[in-house]
């Protein structure tokens, strides 16, 4: 048997490979993107596995959206029935925002301290945020379930007023699309402080899903609050991305940006604001907060490699 | 210094060695608490992004339930109850985190052998987990309380402050009881575990009541009375705090509940002692206190 | 230590089987050890003999599946909590602790975990730390530590409380060589300083063995195949007498050497170079004798043949020819059944202290 040596120099064999060594193709990233996703969807997001399914997609954000509904019938009154679906709606777009910026974070978390991975990870020639993207978008899927099983609970059980002929198609398309890059946007952020912070970092990403809770109209209409922090708001691409929803599928839903009493009434005139002016709001917030995660999470990686944090297990 | 740095306690021989006094016993459980406390003490000085992450977000967090309260124009005292279940969110997120998934962390770290292979109670170990939680929690809780009630303008209106100290401090001894528990149940599931702590959050949260009084859940807020620390008390807290408000009645009054709480610590301690005695057991039959095996 | 006392280790019949798929994996099977009080016992075998399991056993953290094993006198399934006051372990690549805490705050965490006082603590591992040559890195985060910091930071805590019986197991693997040196100096400093001290090694370096070992256990496959100091296991094998000789000619070649009386062979060796002599023209001889006796008439005949004699060796049969006679098979080509991929290959990393091949004479590392 003879062995042709220059078989054994390609690349299948463990070769060098030029094509390696260039910057890497489309494909190459999209490959990556696609094996980080398949990867995320076997560990977290396996809807076939009864449990996982149970805690992520129906028992977390379920009774997120029923905490609120509770605390409306405790009080009751006028307000109550229209404030309802308002909630629901809100919190049912929650779970995308609690799996996605969750699931980035503790991506990194997990390769870290888990598995001790992360290193591997970073030194290997894909991307290291395509690897991270491919995670977020298995916990995502995540997400979606869980807002679709809110939103159908909601219908069936609480009251929620659907009508399917009504729903601004191209509307809610387009403000999904840019709604999810922002909370995509928001996980790297996060992620890239959760490569610089301690173990104990498995909460941050909830307590940062929480507080976000305040200033996106969520589940209070932005007017309660007193008109800076309502400009905060303003400045978040979640608000938006909510406020498009409601208005692509509840359209009689009340505004959570505007409204009586409202910094935006006050400085628009208007009780709430156009569906263009909902689009254009949230894709330039939406741009400038990914381009602050991008910017972050190089500046991250950078000083943990530096640093030497990407091998450590920090636990305490 | 002594001369020889090979020799520190000198004794007789290995069987005085091995005879602790009851005094020697004891003392190195009070120490082990100190000893394992201390990382976590060290870790929170060491590095700040806590303050930020488990003060400041976790307070915005209670004040979005206000504002929640303000939207529907609730009377003022449910501003107080939401600002008190806030305050107490911390000590449960402590439990679930830092103690419940613990054991299991250790174990995967390589820790839990050199636990096992020292003298101390491993009880003992987790109560210093717990205790070096708590500085974070407690300064979460005081301050979650303390910056909303002036903000939020909460009145508290206390008739017995000496059973609202008891209650408290029986709501802390149950929910870290049923952190050991826990602990145990995570070591025994490994991997899975982690995905309880996630159950354990939002679910909770929403049966014990944490937002609104949780007599509105009925049935089911009787059940979470009758095995959730936490639900049980809280809702205690809230009738000793607010004893002024028109509480929603239909839960037993504070006195039953801190009997409750009693209970529960009793009940959880003494399973969490034979569970890790089991569990040590077993671990120790199938060879498995360590995944590191070499 | 009066005759009544009882042993530092004794186990009786100790079997030990995991339940694993698909076939469960016998790894202790019926080992009987005695070790005495004071004593340096080695644990020699290759990787899945069983040896941490064994170590396990002994330290309370595993419990046998059938058979009994006491360390001083306590019985190792029911007495933990008296066996864990009196012993410590060390084991190689272990990596335990919390990487956010400086060196002499994790070593303090374990010293409260042995009922040092406070201050006692911080005094003790302060002393450690100095003895295990750690002193530059007292403040240092134990994330950051290298491999032999973080070995000689294991030993510091594994010495915290004087433990009467120490169990290490493969204590320098993955040390470079004289990492592993400090390491096997400290422990026989440690020892040395209480009389009854006793140490349980376990090890595949068959130097590691030999240079510290009073009486050793050679195991494969969870049996114990032979007990003894490594003299008597070596006189085991030891049939004959080699000695190696370096003459500065040799003019009837090695022919005429293996005529003489007593002698067996007689055969030409490569020339050893660590003796500094290779620039000058020697010849090397392995001579097998019948006994040491026979070597005067070698010499008289060299000295007859013109020959100078510039270096004369005898050649120990060493641990690995033992271990060969034992199971017929060499050492390193024990078969692992595959069955523990977690194991690094110690041979492979620059610690092994020796080749085994190589003359028994030269000092370890
Ligand atoms: N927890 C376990 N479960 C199943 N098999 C094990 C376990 N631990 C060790 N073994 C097996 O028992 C045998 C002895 O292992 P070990 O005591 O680690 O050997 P050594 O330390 O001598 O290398 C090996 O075959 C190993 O694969
Ligand atoms: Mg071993």
């Amino acid at each position: 048997m003879s062995i042709d040596p220059a078989a054994l120099d390609s690349p299948a064999w463990g070769g060098f490979d030029p094509a390696r060594t260039r910057g890497q193709g489309l494909r190459d990233v999209w490959r990556s993107f696609v094996t980080a996703a398949q990867l995320g969807w076997r560990n977290e997001a396996n809807w076939t596995d009864p449990i996982l399914f149970f805690i992520y997609s129906v028992a977390k954000p379920l009774s997120s959206t029923l905490i609120f509904v509770v605390m409306i019938e405790v009080i009751g009154g006028a307000a109550a029935r229209e404030f309802r679906g308002f909630v629901i709606v809100g919190t049912a777009l929650w779970a995308f925002v609690v799996a996605g910026i969750a699931g980035l974070a503790w991506s990194i978390l997990d390769d870290r301290e888990r598995y001790a991975m992360l290193k591997y990870v970073v030194v290997s020639p894909s991307d290291f945020l395509t690897v991270l993207l491919g995670r977020g978008v298995a916990r995502l899927a995540v997400g979606a379930m869980g807002a679709v099983i809110t939103l159908a609970v909601g219908v069936v059980a609480l009251g929620l007023p659907l009508e399917v002929g009504r729903i601004d198609w191209p509307l809610l398309s387009v403000v999904m699309v840019g709604g999810l890059s922002a909370v995509v946007a928001v996980g790297i952020l996060l992620a890239a402080i959760c490569i610089q912070t301690r173990q104990e970092a498995w909460s941050y990403p909830e307590a940062a899903a929480g507080a976000l809770f305040l200033v996106t109209g969520a589940v209070f209409p932005l007017s309660v609050l007193p008109a800076p922090v309502q400009v905060v708001g303003w400045a978040t691409p979640l608000t938006w991305w909510i406020e498009g929803v409601r208005l692509a599928v509840f359209p009689a839903a009340p505004s959570g940006i505007g409204g009586a009493g409202s910094a935006f009434a006050a400085f628009t005139g208007r009780l709430r604001p156009e569906p263009y002016e909902i689009v254009v709001a949230l894709l330039a917030t939406g741009a400038l907060v990914a381009l602050g995660a991008i910017v972050g999470f190089r500046v991250s990686v950078h000083r943990a490699k530096e640093r030497g944090l990407l091998d450590q297990t920090t636990g305490s | 210094m002594s001369a020889n740095p090979y020799v520190h306690r000198p004794t007789p021989g290995p069987q005085a060695a091995a005879a602790w006094t009851r005094r020697q016993i004891v003392m190195t459980n009070v120490r082990t608490v100190g000893g394992r406390a201390y990382p976590r003490v060290r870790g929170l000085a060491r590095e700040k992004s806590w303050l930020f992450f488990e003060i400041l977000l976790p307070f915005l967090t209670t004040s979005a339930f206000v504002f929640v309260y303000r939207a529907l124009q609730a009377p003022p005292e449910y501003v107080g109850f939401v600002v008190l279940g806030g305050a107490m969110t911390a000590f449960w997120l402590n439990v679930i985190w830092m103690m419940a998934s613990q054991l299991w962390w250790e174990k995967s770290q390589g820790n839990l052998e050199l636990y096992f292979a020292a003298p101390m109670d491993i009880v003992a170990v987790l109560f210093g987990m717990a205790f070096g939680g708590m500085v974070m929690s407690s300064t979460r809780a005081v301050v979650v309380l303390v910056i909303a009630t002036v903000l939020y303008g909460v009145t508290f209106s206390v008739a017995q402050w000496l059973l609202l100290v008891a209650v408290f401090m029986l709501t802390l001894a149950a929910l870290y009881g049923l952190g050991m528990v826990l602990a145990s149940l995570f070591l025994m599931w490994g991997r899975e575990a982690y995905h309880l702590t996630q159950f354990l959050t939002e679910p909770i949260y929403f049966v014990s009541g944490l937002n609104f009084p949780i007599a509105r859940l009925g049935l089911l807020g009787a059940l979470a009375i009758s095995v959730l620390p936490l639900a049980v008390g809280l809702d205690a807290m809230r009738q000793l705090a607010f004893a002024d408000a028109a509480y929603p009645g239909g839960t037993p009054p504070p006195e039953i509940e801190a009997l409750i709480l009693v209970v529960m610590t009793v009940v959880f301690l003494g399973i969490a002692r034979w569970m890790l005695r089991t569990l040590e057991r077993l671990a120790r039959r199938e060879g498995r206190l360590s995944i590191r095996w070499q | 230590m009066s005759a009544s006392a009882p042993l530092a280790i004794e186990t009786r019949a100790l079997h030990r089987v995991y339940r694993s798929k698909p076939n469960d994996v016998v790894a202790l099977d019926g080992i009987e050890i005695e070790v005495v009080p004071g004593e340096f016992f080695g644990l020699l075998g290759p990787n899945g003999a069983g040896k941490t399991t064994l170590i396990k056993i002994l330290t309370t953290l595993l419990l046998p599946t059938s058979g009994t094993a006491r360390i001083f006198g306590f019985d190792v399934v029911h007495q933990t909590k008296e066996i864990r006051r009196i012993m410590n372990m060390v084991a190689g690549g272990e990596q335990s602790g919390y990487g956010i805490l400086e060196v002499r705050e994790q070593l303090w965490m374990f010293s409260q975990f042995y009922g040092l006082g406070s201050r006692d603590g911080w005094r003790r591992v302060d002393e450690l730390i100095d003895a295990v040559g750690l002193d530059e890195q007292r403040r240092q985060k134990v994330s950051t530590l290298s491999t032999g910091q973080r070995q000689k930071m294991n030993f510091a805590r594994g010495l915290l409380n004087d433990p009467w019986i120490f169990f290490l197991d493969e204590p320098t693997l993955g040390l470079d060589v004289s990492a592993a040196r400090a390491v096997r100096e400290l422990i026989l400093a440690w020892k040395a300083a209480v009389p009854g001290r006793t140490v349980l090694l376990t090890s595949h370096y068959m130097a590691e063995v030999d240079e510290l070992c009073e009486r050793i256990a050679i195991v494969d496959h969870g049996r114990v195949l032979a007990i003894g100091t490594p003299a008597e296991l070596k006189r085991r094998v030891q049939r004959e007498s080699i000695f190696r000789l370096e003459l500065d000619r040799l003019d009837g070649g090695t022919a005429s050497l293996a005529r003489l009386p007593g002698v067996v062979a007689a055969s030409a060796a490569a020339a050893d170079e660590a003796n500094g002599h290779d620039d000058r023209q020697t010849v090397a001889v392995n001579l097998v004798l019948h006994d040491d006796a026979a070597l005067g008439g070698v010499v008289t005949a060299l000295g007859g043949l013109g020959a100078q004699i510039q270096a004369l060796r005898k050649s120990e049969p060493t641990l690995e020819d033992v271990f060969v006679e034992l199971v017929g098979r060499g050492f390193d080509d024990a078969p692992d059944d595959g069955r523990d991929e977690s194991q690094p290959d110690g041979r492979a990393a620059a610690s092994e202290p020796r080749r085994d091949d190589e003359p028994a004479e030269e000092e370890l590392v």
